[in-house]
C-alpha cells in the first residue's frame, strides 16, 4: 500500500516537529554554548568567547560543583528505591478490600495534586526549629537533637527528601495499584500452590509480572527527582553551605542569579548526559526483557 | 482589488495611529512581601496619577520577592521583550544589573526633569550608598530598611536588666532571660539560613564592615572573625542561642512574638508584623558593638530602577512617576503602613508622620538606628561572592570549621571569584 | 482468605499511614483559620483559641485566584488535548507501522522525555519571544503539545494490540484514522488516563517555566501566583496567610478529586498500564 509510505512520517510529525523546536533546537544552542565564555555581568565576557572545554574542566575542579553533583547522587540513590519500596508495599496494602479503603487511598494519594510550592510551604513549618511539629512528634519519641533540619548540614538533604517523597509515594502508589490489579491472578494462585509466599512471592513472581509498571514508575521517578526543585526554593535554598543544592537548582543559580551563561549551557550539557546515561540504559534493560 | 483595500485600510490605520498619539504605557515591577497593605495602597497611587497625567497608563506588575523580578527583568531583556519600565529591586545589585547593561542610568532624567537635583538631594546619604557607580546615578531608594536588635522590654524590666550597650553585656542579658536551656525561651536568635546581612551588624560592631568596595572583601580581617567568634560565644559561652544554623528568618520574628526568645537581630521590615502580634513592649535599637556604647547596623533593601530598552517618552515618564511616588507625603504615608524607614529627608518631617512617631516610638528608634549603618555587602558577581560567604559563615557556626579557617576560606575563594572584575 | 487478626493490622497499620500523611494537609486547615494575631508556639501550633477568616480575606485580597484559576485551567487543558491528540498519532505510527528510519525518529522523540524541559528553560524563552508568545497562555502551553512521555506511554499500549488484528481491519477496507479510533483507542483507555492524570499533575504544578514565562496576571497560573505567598521578602514568615493561599488553591481540585474519585480510580485502574 503506497499512502503507508508517507502517512507514518505525516503521523509522526506533529510531535516530532515540536520536539525538535523545543529540545533538539535549544539543545544544540547549550551544546555549542558550553564550548564559550560568557558572563553578562563581566563587561569583557559580555560576547561569547571560544574556551573550549574549559568551562568542563573548571567545573571538574570545583568542589562546589562536585558538591551539587554528590547530594544529586544521594538525593536520587535515596529517594528513588524509597519512593518504589514504600509505594509497592502501600499498592499492596490498598489493593485488598478493606472498610475505608476510599478514605485511606486518598490519604496516600491527596498530596500529588498539592503543588511542589504548596507542599514544600507546609512542611517548611513542620521543620521549623522549636515549635515545628516534626520536632514536637521527635521530641516525643526521645530525639532532642538538632532542631533545624533544614539548617543542619547534613540533615538539610534529607529534609528535602522526606518533602519529595511526600509528595510523589501516592502517585507511584497508583501505577502499582494498577499494575497488580491487571496482574495474571492464575499465575500467582499457581506460585501460591507451589509454596512461594512472602519476599520470595513478591520478587519472583509479582514483580515480573508488573515489569512495565516498575520501568514506568522508576523513569518518571528518576526525572521528577531531576526536574523539580521547587522545594530548593521554599526550603533549604540549596544551603546550609551548599550541602542540599541540586544539579537543577544549581543550574538555575549559575545561569539567573550569576548570569554565567557558558557554565549553566556546560552545567545542562552534563545534567542531560547524566540523565540519557540513566534512562537508555533502564530502557534497553527493559526492551530487551521484553524480548 | 481585495489587497487594495486591505493596504488601503492599513495605511489609514496607520496614519490614525500617528495623529491620535496614544498614551505612553510605562509599568512599574514590585515584589510584594506577603503581609503588606503596599499592594492596594500603590494600586491608588498609579491610579491617581493616570487621572492627572491622562497621557500616561501605568500597569503594576506585582511578583514575590526581589529574585522573582530580576529573573522577570532578565529574561524580559534577553528575550527581546519589553522589561517593565521601573523595578524595585535589591540595591546592592546595582553592579551585577549596570554591567549585563540592564538597566539605565538616570543621569539624564535628573537633569532634565523640574527639580530633579533636588530631588535626588533629598534622600537620606546612608540608603545612597548603593545608587551611584562609575560615576553616574542607577537607581533611588525605595523601600529600604536596616538590621536592628529588637527585645522584649517587659522581660528586661522584669529581670531589671537595662538594653545592652556591648556584646558583653548583650551575652549576659541573653545568658540571663534564657530559661531552660532554651526549651522555654531563649535570651537571643540571630537568622542563619542567609546569614551574612544579619552577621554584618556584629563585624562592623568589632569595627570593620565585611567589604570595602565592589571588589574587595574583608573577610579574614580579625575584626570579622571575632564577629564570628562572638556568635559562637553567644551559644557556647553564654548558651543563650541555639548551636549552629538554627534560628531561620520566619521562626524568629514568631518566636520572639510569642515572648519564646527575649530578643533578636532582624530587619526593621518587620517592625510593623512584630508590634502586630507581640503582647508585650517591643523595644528596637541597633545592635550593640563590641566596645561598651559602640553601635552598629546595616541597610538593606530595594531601589527603584529604570530598565534598559525603552523609549525616551517612556523614560521621561517613568521618571516623573518615580517622583511622584517618592513624594514627601506618600514615603511617609509608606513607611507607616510598613514599617520601613522613610527614606527621604523631607517625608520625616511631615506633619502626619511626627504624629505617627509618637504614637509608635519604635519606629523612630529604628530611625535612629540608622545613624549607626554602614553599607550591605555589595560586590561584583555578587551572587557568586554571597554564596561563598554564607557557605563559610555557615560552616564556621556549625563548627565544621574553627572561624578562622572558614573566614581564609572565604577569603581567598571571593578574591577568585572577583579576579574577572578587576 | 486471610485471616480476621491479619485484616486488623492492616487496618490499623493504614490508619496509621493515614494520619501521618493527612498531618500536613490537616495543619495548613488549621493554620489557615487562624487569626493572625495569634503567634505559633509551642504547644499551640494546631489550636488557635478562635477561628477566623481574615487570612482567606487577606490572600484573596492580595492576588487574583479567579482568574489564576482560568489561567490554569486552559493551561493544563491545552496541553493535555494537544498531548492526547499528538502522542496517539504518534504512537500508532511507531506502533502499526514500519517505515524508514522510525526507530532513529523514535529515539530522537525519546529524548525529550530525558530531558527535562525546565534543564532548557533559557533557549525555550527566546524561541517563545520569537514567536510573540511571551507572556500568553500558549506561550506557557507550546513547548509541551508534542510528548515523548506520551508517544512512549501509549505506544507500549498499542503494541500489545494483536498486528492480525491491524491487519484485518485494513482489508475489510477500514481507514486508518478509523482503524485508530475504533480498535486502538478504545484498548488503550487505562493508558490515557494515566496519562491525562500524569500531564495533569505535572503541568498543575509546574513552576520555574510559567514564573519565567509570564509577568502579568492576565497569564500567571496558579503557582507562579502562590510565589507571591512564599516569598518572605524581608517579612517573617505568615503561616496562617501561606495556609489560606495553598487552601484556595488546593481546595477546588480536593474537592473534584473527593467526587470523582471512585469513578477515576476504578476507571483508571480497570486493567493497568499494559
Amino acid at each position: 500500500m503506497r499512502r503507508h509510505r508517507v502517512l507514518p512520517y505525516l503521523l509522526v510529525a506533529p510531535t516530532l516537529c515540536f520536539v525538535a523546536v523545543f529540545t533538539l533546537l535549544p539543545l544544540g544552542e547549550v551544546l555549542v554554548g558550553s564550548l564559550f565564555k560568557q558572563k553578562l555581568n563581566i563587561p569583557k565576557y559580555q560576547h561569547p568567547v571560544f574556551n573550549g572545554l574549559g568551562t568542563f574542566a573548571d567545573l571538574f575542579g570545583d568542589p562546589d560543583f562536585l558538591q551539587v553533583l554528590a547530594n544529586t547522587g544521594i538525593y536520587v540513590l535515596v529517594l528513588i528505591p524509597l519512593l518504589l519500596i514504600v509505594a509497592l508495599g502501600l499498592a499492596f496494602l490498598v489493593e485488598a478490600k478493606l472498610k475505608g479503603l476510599a478514605f485511606f487511598r486518598l490519604s496516600i494519594f491527596h498530596p500529588t495534586v498539592l503543588p511542589m510550592v504548596s507542599a514544600a510551604t507546609v512542611w517548611m513549618f513542620f521543620l521549623t526549629p522549636g515549635y515545628g511539629l516534626w520536632n514536637q512528634a521527635l521530641r516525643i519519641l526521645g530525639y532532642t537533637g538538632p532542631q533545624n533540619w533544614v539548617g543542619n548540614p547534613s540533615l538539610a538533604l534529607f529534609s528535602l527528601i522526606l518533602v519529595a517523597f511526600w509528595k510523589n509515594v501516592g502517585f507511584l502508589m497508583l501505577f502499582f495499584l494498577a499494575g497488580l490489579q491487571g496482574m495474571d491472578r492464575s499465575v500467582v494462585e499457581a506460585a501460591r500452590l507451589d509454596g512461594a509466599a512472602g519476599l520470595r512471592m513478591v520478587t519472583r513472581v509479582i514483580l515480573p509480572l508488573i515489569r512495565r509498571q516498575t520501568l514506568f514508575v522508576t523513569t518518571i521517578a528518576f526525572i521528577s527527582a531531576f526536574q523539580t526543585v521547587d522545594h530548593l526554593f521554599v526550603l533549604t535554598q540549596g544551603g546550609p553551605s551548599g550541602r542540599s543544592t541540586l544539579l537543577l537548582y544549581y543550574l538555575w543559580e549559575v545561569r539567573f542569579d550569576r548570569m554565567d551563561i557558558g557554565r549553566a549551557d556546560a552545567v545542562t550539557v552534563i545534567m542531560i548526559a547524566v540523565l540519557l546515561a540513566f534512562t537508555i540504559s533502564n530502557f534497553l534493560m527493559s526492551e530487551r526483557n521484553e524480548k | 482589488m481585495k489587497r487594495l483595500a486591505i493596504v488601503c485600510s492599513l495605511l489609514i490605520l496607520g496614519f490614525a495611529a500617528v495623529f491620535a498619539a496614544p498614551p505612553v504605557e510605562i509599568s512599574l515591577a514590585y515584589p510584594v512581601a506577603v503581609d503588606a497593605p503596599i499592594t492596594a495602597m500603590l494600586k491608588g497611587w498609579a491610579q491617581d496619577y493616570m487621572t492627572q497625567n491622562p497621557g500616561v497608563k501605568v500597569t503594576l506588575v506585582f511578583s514575590g520577592g526581589y529574585p522573582d523580578v530580576k529573573t522577570a527583568v532578565q529574561t524580559a531583556i534577553q528575550g527581546g521583550a519589553k522589561a517593565p519600565t521601573l523595578a524595585v529591586m535589591l540595591a546592592t545589585d546595582v553592579y551585577d544589573l549596570v554591567n549585563a547593561k540592564y538597566v539605565d542610568s538616570l543621569d539624564a532624567l535628573v537633569a532634565q526633569a523640574p527639580g530633579g537635583q533636588a530631588f535626588v538631594k533629598d534622600f537620606l546619604p546612608a540608603y545612597m550608598g548603593n545608587s551611584t557607580y562609575k560615576g553616574k546615578l542607577w537607581s533611588l531608594p525605595f523601600q529600604r530598611s536596616a538590621v536592628v536588635l529588637y527585645y522584649n522590654a517587659d522581660l528586661f524590666a522584669a529581670a531589671k536588666l537595662q538594653p545592652p550597650k556591648s556584646w558583653d553585656e548583650m551575652g549576659r542579658d541573653a545568658q540571663a532571660l534564657t530559661v531552660d536551656g532554651g526549651k522555654t525561651r531563649w535570651g537571643i536568635e540571630i537568622p542563619t539560613e542567609n546569614p551574612y546581612w544579619t552577621f554584618q551588624p556584629l563585624a562592623i560592631g568589632a569595627g570593620k564592615n565585611v567589604y570595602t568596595d565592589d571588589v574587595t572583601v574583608n573577610f579574614n580581617a580579625p575584626e570579622v572573625i571575632d564577629a564570628v567568634q562572638f556568635y559562637l560565644d553567644l551559644s557556647q559561652k553564654y548558651k543563650a542561642t541555639p548551636a549552629g544554623v538554627q534560628s531561620s528568618w520566619g521562626s524568629s520574628t514568631q518566636n520572639f512574638a510569642a515572648g519564646k526568645t527575649a530578643m533578636i537581630i532582624h530587619t526593621t521590615g518587620s517592625l510593623a508584623g512584630i508590634l502586630k502580634s507581640a503582647q508585650f513592649k517591643v523595644g528596637v535599637m541597633a545592635v550593640p558593638g563590641r566596645k561598651a556604647g559602640s553601635l552598629a547596623s546595616v541597610t538593606g533593601g530595594g531601589n527603584l530602577y529604570l530598565t534598559a530598552g525603552h523609549s525616551p517618552e517612556e523614560q521621561k515618564a517613568a521618571f516623573a512617576f518615580a517622583q511622584f511616588l517618592l513624594d514627601p507625603a506618600r514615603v511617609a504615608q509608606f513607611s507607616q503602613a510598613t514599617g520601613y524607614i522613610p527614606n527621604r529627608l523631607s517625608a520625616g518631617k511631615t506633619a502626619a508622620f511626627k504624629a505617627w512617631l509618637d504614637k509608635v516610638p519604635q519606629a523612630a528608634d529604628a530611625v535612629a538606628a540608622l545613624a549607626a549603618a554602614q553599607p550591605e555587602l555589595a560586590t561584583q558577581n555578587l551572587n557568586g561572592v554571597k554564596t561563598i560567604f554564607n557557605k563559610y559563615l555557615q560552616s564556621a557556626f556549625n563548627g565544621s570549621q574553627s572561624p578562622k579557617e572558614a573566614m581564609d576560606a572565604a577569603q581567598k575563594e571571593s578574591d577568585k571569584a572577583l579576579d574577572d572584575y578587576r | 482468605m486471610k485471616s480476621n487478626a491479619a485484616t486488623l493490622v492492616r487496618f490499623a497499620f493504614l490508619c496509621l499511614i493515614a494520619f501521618l500523611m493527612f498531618t500536613p494537609i490537616a495543619w495548613a486547615l488549621a493554620a489557615s483559620f487562624r487569626p493572625p494575631t495569634v503567634p505559633f508556639a509551642l504547644g499551640n501550633v494546631f489550636f488557635a483559641p478562635s477561628l477566623s477568616l481574615e487570612n482567606y480575606a487577606k490572600a484573596l485580597s492580595l492576588a487574583p485566584f479567579g482568574r489564576y484559576y482560568v489561567n490554569t485551567f486552559w493551561q493544563v487543558g491545552a496541553i493535555i488535548a494537544a498531548q492526547l491528540v499528538t502522542g496517539s498519532l504518534a504512537a500508532f505510527a511507531f506502533a502499526r507501522y514500519r517505515f524508514a528510519g522510525d526507530r532513529l525518529l523514535f529515539t530522537i522523540i525519546l529524548l525529550q522525555m530525558m530531558i527535562p524541559t525546565a534543564a532548557l528553560l533559557v533557549p525555550n524563552f527566546s524561541t517563545i519571544r520569537f514567536l510573540g508568545l511571551y507572556d500568553t497562555i500558549p506561550g506557557i502551553a507550546l513547548p509541551f503539545f508534542g510528548s515523548a512521555f506520551a508517544t512512549f506511554l501509549l505506544r507500549q499500549s498499542f503494541l500489545s494490540i494483536p498486528r492480525d488484528l491491524g491487519d484485518a481491519a485494513a482489508i475489510d477496507g477500514c481507514r486508518w484514522d478509523q482503524e485508530l479510533r475504533f480498535i486502538f483507542l478504545p484498548t488503550a483507555k487505562s493508558s490515557l488516563a494515566a496519562l491525562v492524570l500524569s500531564a495533569l499533575s505535572f503541568h498543575w504544578n509546574d513552576f520555574l517555566w510559567p514564573l519565567v514565562i509570564t509577568q502579568s496576571d492576565t497569564a500567571r497560573p496558579l503557582t507562579a501566583g502562590l510565589v507571591r505567598f512564599t516569598q518572605m521578602g524581608e517579612i517573617g514568615a505568615q503561616w496562617g496567610l501561606l495556609s489560606a493561599a495553598t487552601m484556595i488553591v488546593t481546595l477546588p481540585l480536593f474537592v473534584v478529586f473527593l467526587v470523582f474519585q471512585k469513578q477515576f480510580v476504578r476507571g483508571y485502574l480497570s486493567s493497568g498500564i499494559k
